[in-house]
Formats: structure tokens, C-alpha cells, sequence
């Protein structure tokens, strides 16, 4: 199956989701910007609750209530803007064009039913007129990633590991030709060695059949591991975003530092390891007004307390933080004086 | 299959020992009844003019087992009977044996036990998936109260209100009895349009006792599949709207079908209130006309039918869910 | 129970947390006024048990020229057969009623927490005696088995009644208290109480008992309202004595001898017990669910 076309680009722009709580509507992910390029990889890291997965959702438009998309557009090459999809031409493009791939360690598939009955459920639903083809897709895709397609087919969740699930998950995602692809935490709760094949397969699919992939996670080795091109996200915003490589060797933002800081190597001293001092906000103590991350951050100014950070662009990186310049290349420029320079 | 025949071997096993501890418990209270009916029986009969032998043999016949002999003897004497479905005889139907008399009233327990179930079942299944997927409305409010109000009132309670509105207040439909004496049985529709006019009332009664239940049981189980990651995932796969439901409802109503099968258990005795209320001469009824009439060996036949029924619905409801459930089935772990 | 570690806090700390525990209280029951409800509809069956029977002459009084009277001003609830005041009859015969009731869920708790927390505690060999029996309590049917028992034991008197319905009833209780007791020992908890070289005895009421006791006291409360429904079930079957006056035997009177099912006559006579059961349900109901909010913080976070 040659791709007939380019693969499709992802356009956020000013994404706002909000979800309603006893203490009014608060957003758990605001005013976010990023594009996925046709053809990369992108990944998005961030701890437990700074929007990350509410952002994955976004891109299907299905961000579960209580929580809804208060503005902003989500623009998808082939499919317009998402947000604005509803009923049945939404259903239709989830699946078809956006894959959605669930995390591991969730239960993605009906568990009275067959995997191969729940290919041919998919296929009914997006109007394939070739049930047997599909099957046949399904069996070969689930071969491609190293697995007896005919006996998982055959086969009930329970019946498959977590790894396997996983791998049933990527291909239920890209059996219908799916271009663009959300991986939401596609490594949680596996066990090493089938972290490491999970994410060859989703790198090598990605390369054969020219895929736009986003993928979500709270590991930055995996990342490290897949992405071309790297966000990090803090609170609900984008602290951080560019090319993985330039991100990791020199981090701007004071969270991407803390965060590769916190890091413990396997070589060397464990001490050397330094957590972030405190905790990652949750949805009713973000704060309101000024840099979400000034609680946490040891670069904290007077300016931080109000006002968004401005976004700090250069080429093809951006940072938003008061304490990043553009005029030497984005350096801290508090950084020195605090002495918290490192490798 | 090799799973299923385990079970099904460790579960009979198990309804036996349950069987065997009632069919004792019976004998017991035969036995230690206050004034010892054998021996006031065998006496009565002596004093009759009946020959002691033919008297013992008239008292065996009655209760399943004599009364010589030591406590052991009887217990075993007893068991060998019931071994051979030998109830005894009834005291209160003369002449007739405690099974037959038994079966005779069975189907008018049987019947109407099962309609008011399975129409229980239907309507609160349906309205719990409602109730769940409105429960933040007023309606699916009101569902959830109504089943919550139904469920706790027991079931006399709920037969004494019906029957005050419906026989006293409007006297619309009959106030006890199968069907109107003045109409000769057979297949005629007046015949059969009084039976059912004379069995609405304990019908309904025993669907709304029920239907508390059901619609609670179906509305937490709904909630649970919809909070289940599956659900979601399928939505996200761009399932039609249709095949959704179908996942939703047929994972929230598996574990419902283990309670029905284990409700039908009290196919039996189930409806002792209800037949009391309505003088429906059921199993229940001839449960209480029994003790009041201190017949004890239909007592007995009763009770061992009653519980025989409720422990073949456990295993027969276990066999259910190992038949239903995948995850049960291959000896898998189970959700 | 970080007060029984840190020995010096425990007086201190352990008033404290009872005074939020009644702030808590009084904010979960002033949320919902029907929980207010339901707690005075408690507290004015108690009063009804206890006082009830003083407040009317012993026997009470008979107006044989008014049997079967309609409801009046002088009697809220007609008169029964014998011309006997139906408010009346519902008020003294409450006492036997909740005595029975109450026994009951002391039995069903004591019994009930005791098999199921020794049960969880030692497993091995004494829990699957324990629960083999439990399952087969809980198998066999209960009604038609208190029919059958009727016919040896004659229930003689409210407490007695209430230790048969108790011992038949502790089933379920020893079931959740077990599988309570297990899942807090699979967390590791009894193993780390061991290891601080706390005795069982120690372990059991200070730290597991606390932890169920608010689940307990729902089940006990559950356990009134199946006494109340059985024992008056029982009555009104007609299969006991009539020994006193209760509200069974004034269903069984209304019905069988009065023939409120035919008749206007005798209906007062039969709604006024069932209003009474009722509404002792829906008390009961009512703060059941202010306990499940009370004892559960997830569910007070709404």
C-alpha cells in the first residue's frame, strides 16, 4: 500500500479545554499553539496532569465531558478544522483519518468479543465494502509487527498480553489507512524489552507508510527514542517546543531543565539526580494569572506573577518564560547566576 | 470444557452437601416437633382399632420413616425414602402423596413467579440503561428513586397497598383465587380470561417487587461499562453510534443474567406472601396451610423443594457465566 | 491511625478528629434537609419504642359502639374490630416491634463482624469452614426457613424473636467484614502492624475495626429494616402466636379478619402499620445514604 499522497499536517492554534468543576469552568489546557509537520514524528511530555491528554483528544474533538474545547481550532490536512466537526462526519473521520491508540495499560478492545470480530465491527462502521480485505489488512499489519495475525484475531483481550494488546491497538488504529496517528502513553505499564519493540514498530510503521505521529508521554527517554520534533507541556501551555535533539542537548525553559535534571544516569551518582522541588498543579490550582511554573521555578521574578510569559522564538524552537532572551540564542539569561548550569 | 466440567462436578458436589443439610434439617424438625406427631398418630391410630404392625406401617408411610428404632435408624430411614423421591404421604390431602400434591400446586407458583420475573427483568433492564445514560436528568432521577423506593418495601407490603387500591378501593379486579368459580375449567376464553384477570395481581405485584432491583442493578452497571476504557476506545475507533450500544449493553448485562438465573431460583418459594394475600393456591401458600395444619411431612416436601431449587439455580447460574463470559470460560483470570 | 504510632499525639489528635467528625456530620446532614428527615423520623420511632406504651393505658381502651370506625378527629386512624384506637394499637405495638429489631442487628453485627473478621484474619483453614457455612446460610432460603422453624421454636417474646432472626441473619455482614479484613491485609497492612509488634488484639480493635465500623453501623442499620419486614412478615402469615400486640398482627387481623381486601371497613386498620414500616424505611434509607456520604469522602466531594 503506497501512499498516494503526502501525509497530513496538523495545525493547533489556541486551543482551550476547559473542564466544569464546583468551582466554575477551568481550563486544563489553554491557549495552546503547535503544528505537527507531515511526515514526523512529534512528541508531547508532561507530567500527570499538565493537558497532555486532553490535548491527544483534542485532535479527534472528543475531549470527554465534563470538559469541552472553549476555543481555538484544531486545522487537519484533508479533514478542515476538527472542532468544528460534529455527529456523523466526526465519527467518520475518527478512524478513518485520525488513529487513535490508547494507552497500554487500558482495557481498548470489548472483552466478549474476538479481535477479528471487532476489525469487522470497525469495517461496518466506516462502510467497507470488503470485510474479507480488511481482515486480511488486519492479519498482515499484526504480522508486520512480529505477531500470529490469524490467532490474534482469533484471539479475546484477556486472552493477549500487554504488549500484544498494544500492538492490536496500533493496528486497529491504522487498519482503515489512517495518515495521522495519536499514541497516548504507548509504553505505560509495559515491561522494557517490549518498550523497546513497541516503540520500533511504531518508528518503522511510521517510516512505511508515511504517517503523521503524535505521541504522548510522561517518559522523556521515549521521546528521546521516536520523536523528531519535541513539546513540552507544563500546566495546561506549551513551555517548550522544537527539534527533539536541539530540545534535550540544550533546554531553555527552567521545567525542560528540571525535568532532564531530574533524570537519574546510569552512570555516576544517583545524587546527582535532583527532583523537581514540588508538585505538578492540578486543574484547580493552576494559576490563574502569570507563569505556571514560577511555584516550581528556581529562575522565579517579580514579572513571573503576571501576564503570560512571552513565547521566545527562535528558528526553529520557541520557549515562553520571562527568564528565556532572544537575543542570545534563548539562553537563561538568569541561569549563570544561580549557578545552575550542567552537562 | 474441561473447565466447565470442573466446576460443574464442584458445584453439584457442593448442592448435594447443601441438600443433604436441609433434607437433615427437615427430619430434625419432624422429629423434635413439640408432642411427637408420630407417636401421637400411632397412638391415635391403635386406639382406632388398627393392629400396632398396621399402625407403624400407616405412620411410616405418612412421615417417610418410623418411629422406632433410635434417632440414627429414623435419619437413615428417612434419607432412604427421599433417595426414592419418597415424600410420604400428606395428613391434610388423604390419600395423596407428598409429591403429587406438591406438583399439583407447583405450577400455580411456577407461572406466575416466572411472567412477574422475566417482566421485571425486561422493563427494568430497559429503563436502568435509560436511568444510567439520563442520570444526570430529572427522569433518570426519578427512575433511580422509584427503584431505590420499590426495592427496599417488601414485597407484602407492596401486595397489601396493590390489593387495597385495586380489590377494595376500585374493585376492578378479583381479591383472591386462580379464576371464578362459576366458570367450568378448560380451554374456553372465558376460562382463561379469568385466569389471567385472577393473576394480574400477584403477576404485578411480584414484576414491581422485582423491577427495584433490576433497574438499580442494570443503572450501576451501565455506569461501570461506560467508565470502562473499551467504550471510549470504540467511540475514538469511529464505531456507528449503534455498535457502541451494543458493546455497552451487552457487557452491563452479562453479570444481570447470573442474578436471573439465580432469582429463578426462587421459582418455587418465592411468592409466599403474594399467595397468602391473594389466596393464590401456590407452593407458598401450601407451605403456611401446612405448618397451620401441623402436616409436617408436606412441610418437609415443601421446604426440599423450595431450597432444591434455589441450590440447582446457584450452579445453573455459575454454569451460566462460565458460558457467557470469555474470560470465564478459557480459565482465564476473571474481570 | 497515625494516633496509635505516635503515642504523644493520641489525646490530642483523637479529639480533634471527633470534633470534625461531627462537623462533617452536621454539614452532610444539613446539605440535604431530607436527610434532616430521616433522622427525625428515627429519632420519633425511638421515642415511639420507648415511651410509646406509657403514654396509653393498659389495656387500651375499648369503644364497643364504634367498631371499624372511619377515621375521626378522635381516632386518626379509625377503630380496630373491638373499637380499639388504631393510632394506638400502631404506637404501643412499636415497642415489640423494634425491640425485636434492634436485637437483631446487634446479633447480625457482633456475630457477623466477629466470623467474618476472624475468618479474614487467620484464612487458611478456619475461613473456608467459616465461609463454606456462610454460603450455605446465605443459600438457604430464609422465609420459608423461619416458616419451617416456626413449627419448633414459638418465638416466645420480642428478644427471643430477635436472636432467631440474628443468627440467621449475620451471613452477608461476615462476608463484606471478611473481605474487607483481606483486602487491608493484601495491602500490607496487618504485616506492618505485626512487624511494629502490636498484639492481634491491638490490630483488631484499634485498627481494623475502626476502618469498618462505619460500614458496620450501615449493616446494623440495614439489619433493623429486615428484622422489622420479617418479624412482621412472620405475624402476619399467621404462623406465630399472637402474643402481643405488634404491627404483624395487626396486618394479619386487618386482612384475614377484617377483610380489607373486600371491604372499605377495615382498610384504615391496615394502612396505619403499613404507613408505620413505611416511613421507618424511609428513615432509615435517609440516613443510610447521609451515613455513605459521611463515611465515604469520595462522594462528599460532589
Amino acid at each position: 500500500m503506497a501512499p498516494e499522497q503526502s501525509p497530513p499536517g496538523v495545525r493547533i492554534r489556541g486551543l482551550t479545554v476547559v473542564y466544569r468543576t464546583p468551582a466554575g469552568e477551568l481550563p486544563a489546557v489553554s491557549g495552546v499553539d503547535l503544528d505537527l509537520a507531515p511526515g514526523t514524528i512529534t512528541g508531547v511530555v508532561g507530567e500527570s496532569g499538565s493537558g497532555k491528554s486532553t490535548l491527544a483528544l483534542s485532535l479527534l474533538n472528543a475531549v470527554q465531558p465534563p470538559g469541552r474545547i472553549a476555543a481555538g481550532s484544531v486545522e487537519i490536512d484533508g479533514l478542515g478544522d476538527v472542532v468544528a466537526l460534529g455527529g456523523e462526519g466526526l465519527r467518520r473521520a475518527r478512524g478513518r483519518h485520525v488513529g487513535y491508540v490508547f494507552q497500554a495499560a487500558q482495557n481498548s478492545l470489548n472483552p466478549l468479543k474476538t479481535v477479528g470480530k471487532q476489525v469487522l465491527d470497525l469495517g461496518r462502521s466506516h462502510g467497507v465494502e470488503n470485510p474479507r480485505g480488511l481482515l486480511a489488512d488486519a492479519r498482515d499489519l499484526l504480522g508486520r509487527m512480529g505477531l500470529d495475525g490469524a490467532r490474534v484475531l482469533d484471539s479475546y483481550q484477556h486472552e493477549l498480553s500487554g504488549g500484544m494488546r498494544q500492538r492490536v491497538g496500533i493496528m486497529l488504529a491504522l487498519v482503515l489507512n489512517a495518515r495521522l496517528v495519536v499514541l497516548d502513553e504507548p509504553t505505560t505499564a509495559l515491561d522494557m524489552i517490549t518498550q523497546a519493540t513497541i516503540l520500533r514498530i511504531v518508528r518503522e510503521v511510521h517510516a512505511e507508510r508515511g504517517l503523521t505521529t503524535l505521541v504522548i508521554t510522561h517518559d522523556l527517554g521515549v521521546v528521546a527514542e521516536v520523536a523528531d520534533r519535541l513539546a513540552v507541556m507544563y500546566g495546561g501551555r506549551v513551555a517548550e517546543q522544537g527539534p527533539t535533539r536541539e530540545v534535550l542537548a540544550e533546554p531553555r525553559h527552567p521545567y525542560t531543565r528540571g525535568l532532564l535534571g531530574a533524570i537519574p544516569r546510569l552512570v555516576g551518582d544517583i545524587g546527582e539526580a535532583h527532583a523537581l522541588p514540588g508538585r505538578p498543579p492540578t486543574l484547580a490550582d493552576i494559576p490563574a494569572d502569570g507563569c505556571v511554573f514560577r511555584e516550581r521555578c528556581p529562575l522565579r521574578m517579580d514579572v513571573c506573577e503576571t501576564g503570560r510569559p512571552p513565547v521566545v522564538v527562535s528558528v526553529s524552537r520557541s520557549a515562553a518564560c520571562h527568564a528565556v532572551r532572544d537575543d542570545d540564542g534563548g539562553r537563561p539569561a538568569v541561569a549563570a547566576a544561580t549557578g545552575e548550569e550542567q552537562a | 470444557m474441561a473447565v466447565l466440567l470442573r466446576r460443574l462436578a464442584g458445584h453439584v458436589a457442593r448442592g448435594f452437601v447443601m441438600i443433604l443439610v436441609v433434607t437433615t434439617i427437615s427430619f430434625l424438625i419432624i422429629r423434635s416437633v413439640p408432642g411427637d406427631p408420630l407417636a401421637a398418630r400411632y397412638q391415635k391410630l391403635v386406639e382406632q382399632g388398627m393392629a400396632p404392625d398396621a399402625a407403624q406401617r400407616a405412620v411410616e408411610a405418612l412421615y417417610g420413616f418410623t418411629p422406632k428404632g433410635g434417632l440414627w435408624e429414623q435419619y437413615l430411614d428417612y434419607m432412604g425414602g427421599l433417595a426414592h423421591l419418597d415424600l410420604g404421604q400428606s395428613l391434610s390431602v388423604p390419600g395423596a402423596g407428598v409429591s403429587t400434591v406438591l406438583f399439583s400446586a407447583a405450577k400455580w407458583t411456577v407461572i406466575p413467579v416466572l411472567a412477574g420475573t422475566l417482566l421485571s427483568f425486561l422493563v427494568g433492564v430497559v429503563m436502568g440503561v435509560y436511568a444510567a445514560i439520563k442520570r444526570t436528568g430529572v427522569l433518570g432521577d426519578l427512575l433511580a428513586i422509584s427503584g431505590s423506593l420499590l426495592h427496599g418495601v417488601p414485597q407484602y407490603v407492596l401486595a397489601l397497598l396493590l390489593g387495597a387500591i385495586f380489590t377494595t378501593l376500585v374493585p376492578i379486579l378479583p381479591a383472591g383465587g386462580t379464576a371464578d368459580i362459576m366458570i367450568d375449567p378448560g380451554f374456553t376464553a372465558d376460562y382463561i380470561g379469568s385466569l389471567v384477570q385472577h393473576a394480574t395481581l400477584p403477576v404485578v405485584t411480584y414484576a414491581l417487587a422485582g423491577y427495584g432491583g433490576w433497574i438499580l442493578a442494570m443503572k450501576s452497571s451501565v455506569v461501570t461499562v461506560l467508565g470502562d476504557d473499551f467504550i471510549l476506545a470504540a467511540e475514538l475507533r469511529g464505531m456507528k453510534r449503534s455498535i457502541v450500544f451494543r458493546y455497552l449493553a451487552r457487557n452491563a448485562i452479562l453479570p444481570l443474567f447470573t442474578i436471573l438465573a439465580l432469582s429463578l431460583g426462587l421459582l418455587f418459594g418465592g411468592a409466599i406472601f403474594i399467595e397468602r394475600i391473594f389466596n393464590y393456591p401456590g407452593l407458598g401458600l401450601m407451605l403456611i396451610d401446612s405448618i397451620n395444619n401441623r402436616d409436617y411431612s408436606l412441610m418437609g416436601g415443601a421446604f426440599l423443594l423450595i431450597t432444591t431449587a434455589v441450590v440447582v439455580a446457584n450452579i445453573a447460574a455459575d454454569l451460566l457465566y462460565t458460558v457467557i463470559d470469555p474470560r470465564v470460560r478459557s480459565g482465564g483470570e476473571a474481570a | 491511625m497515625s494516633a496509635t504510632i505516635v503515642p504523644e499525639a493520641e489525646a490530642g489528635g483523637a479529639a480533634a478528629v471527633r470534633r470534625n467528625f461531627w462537623r462533617g456530620v452536621w454539614r452532610v446532614m444539613r446539605r440535604k434537609p431530607s436527610r434532616m428527615a430521616g433522622a427525625v423520623i428515627l429519632a420519633v420511632f425511638a421515642f415511639m419504642g420507648i415511651f410509646g406504651p406509657m403514654l396509653y393505658p393498659d389495656p387500651l381502651p375499648r369503644d364497643t359502639s364504634a367498631l371499624y370506625a372511619p377515621p375521626s378527629l378522635r381516632h386518626p386512624f379509625g377503630t380496630d374490630f373491638e373499637g380499639t384506637d388504631v393510632l394506638a394499637l400502631v404506637v404501643t405495638g412499636s415497642r415489640y416491634v423494634l425491640l425485636t429489631a434492634v436485637v437483631t442487628a446487634v446479633i447480625t453485627v457482633v456475630v457477623g463482624a466477629g466470623v467474618g473478621l476472624f475468618a479474614g484474619f487467620r484464612r487458611g483453614r478456619w475461613d473456608t469452614v467459616l465461609m463454606r457455612f456462610t454460603d450455605m446460610k446465605l443459600t438457604i432460603p430464609g422465609l420459608p426457613l423461619l416458616l419451617v422453624l416456626s413449627t419448633v421454636w414459638k418465638f416466645t417474646g420480642a428478644v427471643e424473636m430477635g436472636l432467631v432472626l440474628g443468627l440467621l441473619g449475620w451471613g452477608g455482614v461476615a462476608r463484606a467484614v471478611r473481605s474487607q479484613t483481606l483486602s487491608l491485609r493484601e495491602r500490607g497492612f496487618i504485616e506492618a502492624a505485626r512487624g511494629l509488634g502490636l498484639s492481634t488484639t491491638h490490630i483488631v480493635g484499634r485498627e481494623l475495626l475502626p476502618g469498618m465500623a462505619p460500614y458496620i453501623a450501615m449493616n446494623a442499620l440495614i439489619a433493623v429494616t429486615g428484622a422489622v419486614y420479617a418479624q412482621v412478615g412472620l405475624f402476619f402469615l399467621g404462623v406465630l402466636p399472637f402474643e402481643a400486640n405488634n404491627w404483624g398482627v395487626m396486618l394479619n387481623l386487618a386482612v384475614f379478619g377484617g377483610g380489607a381486601l373486600t371491604t372499605t371497613a377495615a382498610l384504615p386498620y391496615l394502612l396505619a402499620p403499613l404507613l408505620a414500616i413505611l416511613l421507618l424505611t424511609l428513615g432509615i434509607v435517609l440516613v443510610v445514604d447521609a451515613m455513605d456520604e459521611i463515611f465515604n469522602p469520595r462522594l462528599r466531594e460532589e
